[in-house]
């Protein structure tokens, strides 16, 4: 019940925030403009649509990482938890309430990225729409599953770090690196698309039991 | 945290028996034992550092790693009650990308309440506070006194049986104090059980039936401000007003009873009594000494230490008991 009005709430609060506006407009208007500039270069035969996936995976995990990290360091430092911690709330809902609702949005917001770079392919290249529409599910997969262990080391670096300067530094250098993992099944040419959701989903909730047992450990 | 059944007295909602907390070396409470009766406002006193927030995290469930017991009625800790526990901290924080409205909904369906419940109660408790036009603002956008005011009202949202504020007061103007004070007697006039800690004596004064000092983590009173004035050596002084000084006045250290006189500015003197001294018939005899020396008299009358005095004689040492 508490972890239902929880992420409804943080829902409600991150979809219509400034950073979630740059998420939704930014990023795909991101993509066409470094698409644009990088049009004499050689891309390999890139599509447009998995070039959109894996700069949305990169730049939405950051971002949303880092939010979710200072975010939860601010609350911390406040005092904010108190407030729910003294009603019927187990800690674990507050951890995940709030990995579900940036996640959420962010892969929506990924998703819709990725579809915009489908139909400028359609309507740009060479390829067939069979081999279009074939991108768009290991684009996704990998987007997610990058998105997932961005999300949940920021929600274990805001959990643990000290600081906000510490955290953000964590989130550069650690929660962008760690979400990398999930691209490396397509480096070694693993042909199962589903294949990155593995290590995605093995290292998410590595990190949300990490978060959680964190979390409890700071009840005094 | 022990269940409501294991009270050993049942006309108490929260009782600490030797109650013990350390951070690390530092030892924050020691041996605490009190009890809060079911009705009662009880005010818990002390210096900065003395261990009042340390006590109120253990109670409301915040803190679980202590020695000793702590049992409150509405449940195994603040953390599992549903309904029957308020607390305010001593800095009210919320999300602040929230409205009043929102955090104030949030917080009250989290506490088991309907939607419907909720939205019919917001718009008392704001008005009981005076901050109904806040409603729609964000908490980003309010000052440090009307967020103090928003967890007051997220407090008393689901009307608890006992409420535990935190330094309630603290940051508030003296209008706002006024208010808050006000709504401490409408809720315990409801029967709500009020425990709240405060620095600002007065505030105690003025509301708690009882009260507990404590002092470097140790509780050195607990009962009523009454059998805390009978526990001390109170000062027995008299405070005299002339409305004409002939200037004698040194001569009322002739008086029996008196031990000294110290003259405050012309016409204004507080004259100290002996501790053994009777006070009416030390003030006949100043009354007599004063017209007999030709001075007029405007007032004359035994002054009582306030909370203040007397708190300050207990924090210090100064207690006989």
């Amino acid at each position: 019940m508490s972890l239902a009005i929880l992420f409804k709430d943080e829902l409600n609060g991150f979809y219509r925030s400034k950073v979630m506006l740059f998420l939704w407009v930014g990023l795909p208007a991101l993509a066409i403009i470094l698409y644009i500039a990088t049009s004499g270069v050689d891309q390999e035969g890139i599509p447009f649509s998995s070039f959109t996936a894996l700069l949305v995976s990169v730049i939405g995990g950051v971002i949303s990482a880092a939010m979710l990290t200072v975010g939860i360091i601010n609350e911390r430092e406040k005092h904010v938890y108190d407030l729910f911690l003294i009603r019927p709330v187990k800690r674990h809902s507050i951890v995940l309430s709030k990995f579900l609702a940036v996640y959420l949005c962010v892969v929506v917001a990924a998703v819709a990225a990725i579809m915009l770079g489908v139909a400028v392919d359609h309507f740009r290249s060479d390829l067939s729409s069979a081999t279009l529409f074939s991108n768009i599910l290991p684009a996704i997969i990998i987007a997610a599953s990058m998105i997932a262990i961005s999300c949940s080391a920021g929600i274990l670096i805001g959990m643990s770090s000290p600081s906000v300067l510490v955290g953000v530094i964590l989130v550069i250098y650690g929660a962008n690196q760690l979400s990398t993992v999930a691209v490396l099944p397509v480096l070694t040419a693993s042909s199962d698309e589903y294949f990155p959701l593995i290590p995605g989903l093995a290292i998410t909730v590595v990190l949300l039991l990490m978060a959680i047992w964190v979390f409890n450990r700071k009840q005094l | 945290m022990l269940k409501d059944s294991e009270l050993r007295n049942t006309d108490c909602i929260a009782e600490f028996e030797r109650v013990t907390k350390s951070y690390g070396d530092i030892r924050a409470l020691n041996n605490i034992t009190f009890s809060v009766r079911q009705g009662e406002i009880f005010g818990y006193i002390g210096p900065n550092g003395a261990g009042k927030t340390t006590t109120i995290k253990i109670l409301v469930g915040l803190i679980k790693n202590f020695g000793g017991l702590a049992r409150v009625a509405s449940g195994d800790s603040g953390a599992h009650s549903d309904r029957a526990l308020g607390y305010l901290p001593q800095h009210a924080a919320f999300q602040e990308w929230r409205t009043v409205d929102h955090s104030l909904t949030t917080l009250g369906r989290l506490s088991g309440m309907s939607a419907q419940e909720v939205r019919k109660r917001i718009p008392e408790v704001l008005d009981l506070l005076g901050i109904a036009d806040i409603r729609n603002r964000k908490i980003v956008h309010l000052s440090g006194g009307t967020i103090q005011k928003v967890g007051m009202a997220q407090a008393i949202l689901h009307g608890p049986d006992f409420l535990v504020l935190d330094e309630p007061m603290a940051g508030l103007d003296p209008a706002s104090r006024y208010q808050f004070k006000k709504v401490f007697r409408q809720l315990s006039k409801d029967g709500t059980t009020i425990l709240f800690s405060s620095h600002i004596l007065s505030d105690v004064q003025d509301v708690a039936n009882r009260i507990g000092i404590v002092s470097h983590g140790t509780l050195i009173h607990e009962g009523t401000l009454e059998e805390l004035r009978h526990r001390l050596v109170v000062p027995k002084d008299i405070d005299v007003m002339l409305s004409r000084d002939s200037g004698r006045w040194k001569e009322l250290e002739s008086v029996p009873g008196v031990a000294s006189v110290e003259l405050i500015e012309k016409g204004r003197m507080t004259v100290h009594l002996t501790q053994d001294a009777d006070i009416d018939a030390s003030i006949d005899g100043l009354v007599r000494e004063l017209l007999d020396g030709g001075s007029k008299i405007r007032s004359i009358y035994p002054v009582n230490p306030n909370l203040e005095q007397l708190y300050v004689q207990f924090v210090t040492g100064g207690a006989s008991a």
